[in-house]
């Protein structure tokens, strides 16, 4: 059997234009594919990048990010309660607002004017082994090649055709998102993470300020959203009046987010098969930054210098090279320092109770009615009313240190 | 605003065929039709004892995939579909 490239990425987002470019720097015959008409199109994220993975590909003086992010803000609401923290440091240059419709098309060109070809419009809907590599089963037809780097998102197509795995509700975040042009825009670019603002849904709020827009959205547990009353289609709306943000609405969208955590992610690699990105459910939230499109671009680049590897091999079969190089490298490295974190952030006490025990202990300390209490005693009371001790609290705290 | 406009910010090239199936004598044992609550688009709209797809609205984000628990729904991604000009 004949092949049709030496490896054939699944997918044109961050990820795959990733491995795209690094396989073919390393100079194997390299095919990418892309569901969408033009890389991004089918892309919905949150909207903030970290960059420090995507300046170690390429040149980024001309990317079209959106906004440095200089100000981080949480809030936090238990019925007309708030807490506000919120972090400034105007020279941040580490991350930027980004929206992806713009992003990846320019990432796309860059990978095209180095010779990495792409054919959109491509839709992958099966994938079997055969020949000593992979048959894509595509709309235009059948593509064979030894190896495969997927790419296509938090569905993981290709690894559920191969019978690699499934997919479970629990380890799964549905995002929505409203790109909206206010009547006052922040001077400046901010990460706003709200908690509390969901009608008891698991999950957290976000606003991101873009060069002209806002991005502002939440995600919750799918499983979260099986179980509870409240429809997903008007958490934007609702979202959005309770933050009083007022002005055009241009853009609604959605999107699947992995949540699995080091301790349960699925399987990184299969005969013939490199898993990356979202695929890979490589994201992370260790309660301060919330880590997906650095991890996805890092994950390619390593998937591209393993596929040089396994293919030097001569048997494509053999992939776990991808794991272990995975490990030496930033991205499996991050997920195991934030693994603790992600048993916090998958716990209903962090969604729910912290921010009510928060806004009561405020709402007691800043009350004078005679008879003052200090904060110690405060915080252990009102732990008691919800089943809790400190040293349960300080075991969640230090999850996160 | 209403969901529908919403939706129609986006750009769409809807493909003849639905790219979404339920298995309705599944669907029909199902009281709580949590596809409804799950799906951020209203593609699944209760119809009597069973569910209508609206396949035409599909924000394509895949919840579909696990929003039913007991695998009634078949979704595969469509070739056409939403594109997003912000993202």
């Amino acid at each position: 059997m004949s092949f049709d490239a030496d490896v054939i990425v699944v997918g044109g987002g961050l990820a795959g234009l990733s491995a795209g470019i690094v396989s073919n720097r390393e100079g194997l015959s390299t095919l990418v594919l892309e569901r969408g008409e033009y890389s991004g199109s089918k892309n919905v994220s949150g909207g903030r990048m970290y960059v420090h993975a995507l300046k170690k590909l390429v040149d980024i003086q001309d990317a079209p990010l959106e906004r440095p992010i200089v100000r981080e803000t949480y809030l936090f609401r238990c019925g007309s309660k708030e807490v506000t923290f919120s972090f400034y440091d105007p020279d941040s240059r580490n991350s930027y607002s980004v929206l992806r419709a713009k992003f990846d098309p320019w990432l796309a060109k860059k990978a095209e004017e180095e010779g990495v070809l792409i054919s959109y419009e491509t839709l992958v809907y099966d994938a079997v082994r055969e020949g000593g590599g992979v048959t894509l089963r595509t709309n235009r037809g059948d593509l064979r090649a030894k190896l495969v780097i997927e790419a296509d998102g938090v569905t993981a197509g290709v690894s559920r055709y191969l019978g690699v795995r499934r997919l479970d509700p629990d380890f799964l975040m549905l995002g929505v998102k409203e790109v909206v042009r206010p009547e006052v825009l922040p001077e400046e670019g901010e990460a706003k993470v709200l908690v509390g603002f969901l009608n008891g849904l698991l999950g957290g709020g976000f606003v991101y300020v873009n060069k002209d827009t806002l991005s502002i959205g939440a995600t919750v547990k799918v499983s979260s959203l099986q179980k509870e009353k409240v429809l997903a289609r008007e958490i934007t709306e609702d979202l959005r009046e309770k933050m009083g943000i007022k002005g055009e609405v241009l853009e609604y969208s959605a999107h699947l987010i992995p949540y699995y955590g080091f301790d349960n992610l699925p399987p990184l690699y299969a005969p013939n098969l490199l898993v990356t990105g979202d695929a890979a459910g490589l994201l992370i939230n260790d309660g301060f930054v919330i880590r997906g499109m650095d991890l996805a671009i890092g994950s390619g680049m390593v998937a591209g210098q393993a596929a040089k590897k396994v293919l030097e091999s001569g048997d494509a079969t053999k992939t776990q090279v991808y794991e272990e190089m995975l490990k030496e490298s930033f991205v499996m490295k991050d997920m195991m320092t934030a693994r603790r974190a992600f048993q916090l952030m998958n716990s209903e006490r962090l969604f729910k109770t912290y921010p009510d025990l928060l806004c009561r202990v405020m709402s007691r300390m800043f009350t004078v009615e005679g008879e003052r209490r200090r904060l110690m005693d405060v915080v252990r009371e009102e732990l008691a009313g919800y089943n809790l001790t400190l040293s349960q609290v300080l075991r969640d705290l230090i999850k996160v240190m | 605003m209403d969901l529908l406009k919403r939706l129609g910010l986006n750009k769409y090239r809807i493909d003849k065929s639905s790219h979404i199936q339920v298995n309705l004598d599944i669907c029909r044992t199902c009281v709580e039709k949590p596809c409804i609550k799950v799906c951020p688009a209203g593609t699944y709209e209760r119809s009597g004892d069973v569910i209508e797809v609206h396949y035409e609205r599909c924000l394509e984000c895949g919840a579909a995939l696990v929003a039913c628990p007991f695998g009634a729904i078949s979704f595969r991604f469509p070739e056409g579909g939403v594109s997003f000009r912000y993202g």
